[in-house]
């Protein structure tokens, strides 16, 4: 289904949606503090068999990411869009797992060694390679990438379940697993190009970002609609989230009008509605320090994680600040500016 | 030659004759099961008694049962790798009580697959599939919307589970069932066995049939192959013989005593056309 806006440009929305729920990330506010990480595993992740899951998971860029070389792992569409790619089962030790500390042997033994892991640690985690990125000294570079199930307009989960239990709820888009149809056969991990589905080895069934579905439908804290909790809890409030179709909306307007929020990895072609403001860094500087003209993350490698538009997108934004720093207003930069009021419009269409 | 002589001779020819029709009858009743001529697609049940303990997968009780080869192939089915299958093929051994069937699969796996807990283990599985409807054939994956198929399903994780299934991926758990259990893995085979009450109890479960014979199909999973859903090895139809007591077509016998009615017949004709030419 699309819909048609005011300027005569189409919306794609899945086939039977009504609407589709979208966020917009903005890069260059990300601290990696994984606020957003713990907001989304106390809520729903923290125990019975989810341990090793992150719905909600920051990597550093470039990097490996969580779990490791998931862009490796295949999964998504064909050049056409029309046949799914395989895709690889990660291993466990990909994902990491949970380990445990000597707090025991400190705490209550009296052993006289340092607070460590326990032999039974890990050598592989979420954002283990935190802040390594790339690049030589001086202009070593890295940003941080936070990452949720992308609900997708194409799922390619979806279509990988031959039970039919994943489906992408009519009245928003939002992608689920039925989890009494689910029999664990794991064709959604493999089929899912962000490994944004996860096998509960407890339950024998697969789970994944729910889209903090229950929030967004008022049943949260106080019985108000809330924003998807890793939004909610960002301390420097870098999601926005929203309607794709909401053409008064500021995710509208980034995505589909000033065309600077860019999918992650659009060669995948599952046309996600997680949109990103792709990060900007400092100027590569010389052995002496000074600031030279030239960009410190390479375009390259921008457009390796975000595709062609990305180039736009920051040549669009580096000219919206220019105007900014000259006194001239900019929309954009309100928006991408705007506080936290403005970040939350979940209350547009009749649910 | 006095008329008593050719009363003594046209009695011994009788008696010949009449002897020679008894070994065709009796031919046409053991011969299937002297030549072991079973019919493709058959596998025998057995009568068994409740103290044999059949549904204990190591019961001697199935020393007696025999098993029929099933073979297996692929399903084509469209999920990832369906080809790739490991087992090509299974025996099925049938027994009955007047209460129970006993089903016991046994197949070659070199892995014993038992984990279902961690991300990449898949376990060894074995299902059976019959239809709900006895009178027709259902599709043979998985049945079809309106001929459904009543599965019984064994994983080496240690859950057996009685499904329901209309179609490729409408698989359904029944929820609380009688069917039973048992399995062991030895010198790289696994036995399992099966047991459930005649009495489906229920519109989705069926029952067993004593007066028909049953449509039954097996498939198998081997989970260090990362074999599950329709990445398995599956047979076609075949079908426990339940109808009758050999469990032989019945227009064998039919015509094999037709066959000797006429002979005898034919030779009474012309033993009397002798007689009569002769005068007596």
């Amino acid at each position: 289904m699309s819909s048609q806006s005011d300027d005569g440009d189409t919306i794609d929305l899945a086939e039977g949606v009504d609407h589709q729920v979208a966020m917009v990330m903005d890069l260059n506010k990300c601290i990696g503090c994984q606020t957003c990480t713990i907001a989304c595993k106390t809520n729903w992740t923290d125990s019975g068999g989810r341990e090793y899951m992150y719905w909600n998971n920051v990597e550093t860029k470039p990097g490996a990411g969580y779990p490791r070389d998931w862009e490796e792992m295949g999964g998504g569409w064909d050049e056409e869009g029309q046949e799914r790619t395989p895709g690889d089962l990660p291993d466990q030790s990909e994902y990491g797992a949970p380990w445990d500390f000597n707090y025991e042997q400190i705490m209550y033994e009296g052993s006289d060694e340092p607070l460590r892991p326990m032999d039974d640690a890990a050598d592989w985690g979420p954002n283990w390679d935190e802040d390594e990125g790339a690049g030589e000294y001086p202009n070593s570079y890295y940003f941080y990438l936070p990452r949720i199930c992308n609900h997708c307009t194409h799922p390619s989960c979806v279509e990988a379940c031959p039970r039919s239990a994943l489906y992408k709820r009519e009245e928003d888009g939002i992608v689920l697993v039925d989890q009494d149809r689910c029999r664990g056969y794991r064709y959604c991990v493999e089929g899912c190009p962000y490994k944004k589905v996860y096998y509960n080895a407890m339950k024998k069934t697969s789970e994944k970002c729910i889209f903090c579905y229950p929030r967004i439908e008022g049943e949260g804290p106080e019985g108000e609609v809330r924003g998807p909790a890793c939004a909610e809890d960002c301390p420097p409030q870098l999601r926005m989230v929203g309607f794709l179709d909401d053409e008064d909306g500021p995710i509208h307007k980034l995505v589909n009008e000033y065309e600077v929020a860019v999918r992650l990895h659009p060669e995948f072609r599952t046309e996600p509605n997680v949109y990103y403001i792709p990060p900007f860094a400092p100027p590569q500087h010389s052995e002496r320090g000074e600031s030279l003209d030239a960009e410190r993350i390479p375009r390259t490698y921008l457009e390796e994680l975000f595709g062609p538009k990305v180039n736009e997108a920051l040549n669009t934004i580096s000219r919206e600040r220019d105007r900014v720093r000259r006194g001239e207003e900019s929309e954009l930069m309100e928006i991408l500016n705007s506080d936290r009021s403005e970040k939350y419009r979940l209350e547009v269409f009749d649910r | 030659m006095s008329d008593g002589d050719a009363d003594v001779l046209v009695r011994s020819e009788l008696l010949l004759l009449g002897a020679f029709a008894l070994v065709v009858l009796a031919a046409a009743a053991v011969g299937p099961i002297i030549a072991d001529a079973r019919p493709a697609f058959e596998i025998p049940v057995s009568d068994a008694s409740e103290d044999e303990n059949l549904d204990n997968v190591s019961a001697q009780g199935w020393d007696a049962v025999p098993a029929a080869t099933v073979s297996l192939s692929s399903t084509g089915s469209s999920v990832p790798n369906s080809g790739s299958i490991s087992v090509e093929e299974a025996k099925l051994g049938a027994a009955q009580t007047d209460e129970r069937l006993y089903l016991r699969l046994s197949w070659a796996d070199p892995t014993e697959d038992t984990s279902t807990g961690s991300l990449r283990a898949f376990a060894d599985a074995v299902a059976v599939q019959l239809p709900n409807d006895t009178d027709s054939r259902p599709p043979i994956a998985m049945g079809g919307s309106d001929n459904r198929v009543n599965v019984w399903y064994w994983t080496g994780d240690g859950r057996t589970e009685e499904l329901l299934a209309g179609g490729p991926g409408s698989t359904t758990n029944l929820g609380a069932s009688e069917l039973t259990a048992d399995a062991g893995y030895s010198d790289g085979r696994w036995r399992v066995a099966f047991s459930r009450p005649l009495d489906g109890s229920g519109e989705n479960r069926v029952s067993i049939p004593d007066d028909s014979d049953l449509d039954v199909a097996v498939a198998v999973w081997n989970g260090s192959n990362m074999e599950r859903s329709g990445q398995k090895s599956a047979s076609s139809w075949h079908y426990l013989a339940l109808d009758s007591d050999t469990g032989e077509p019945p227009y064998q016998t039919i015509l094999w005593a037709i066959a000797g009615i006429a002979i005898v017949a034919s030779a009474l004709i012309t033993i009397e056309g002798v007689r009569r030419t002769r005068g007596e």
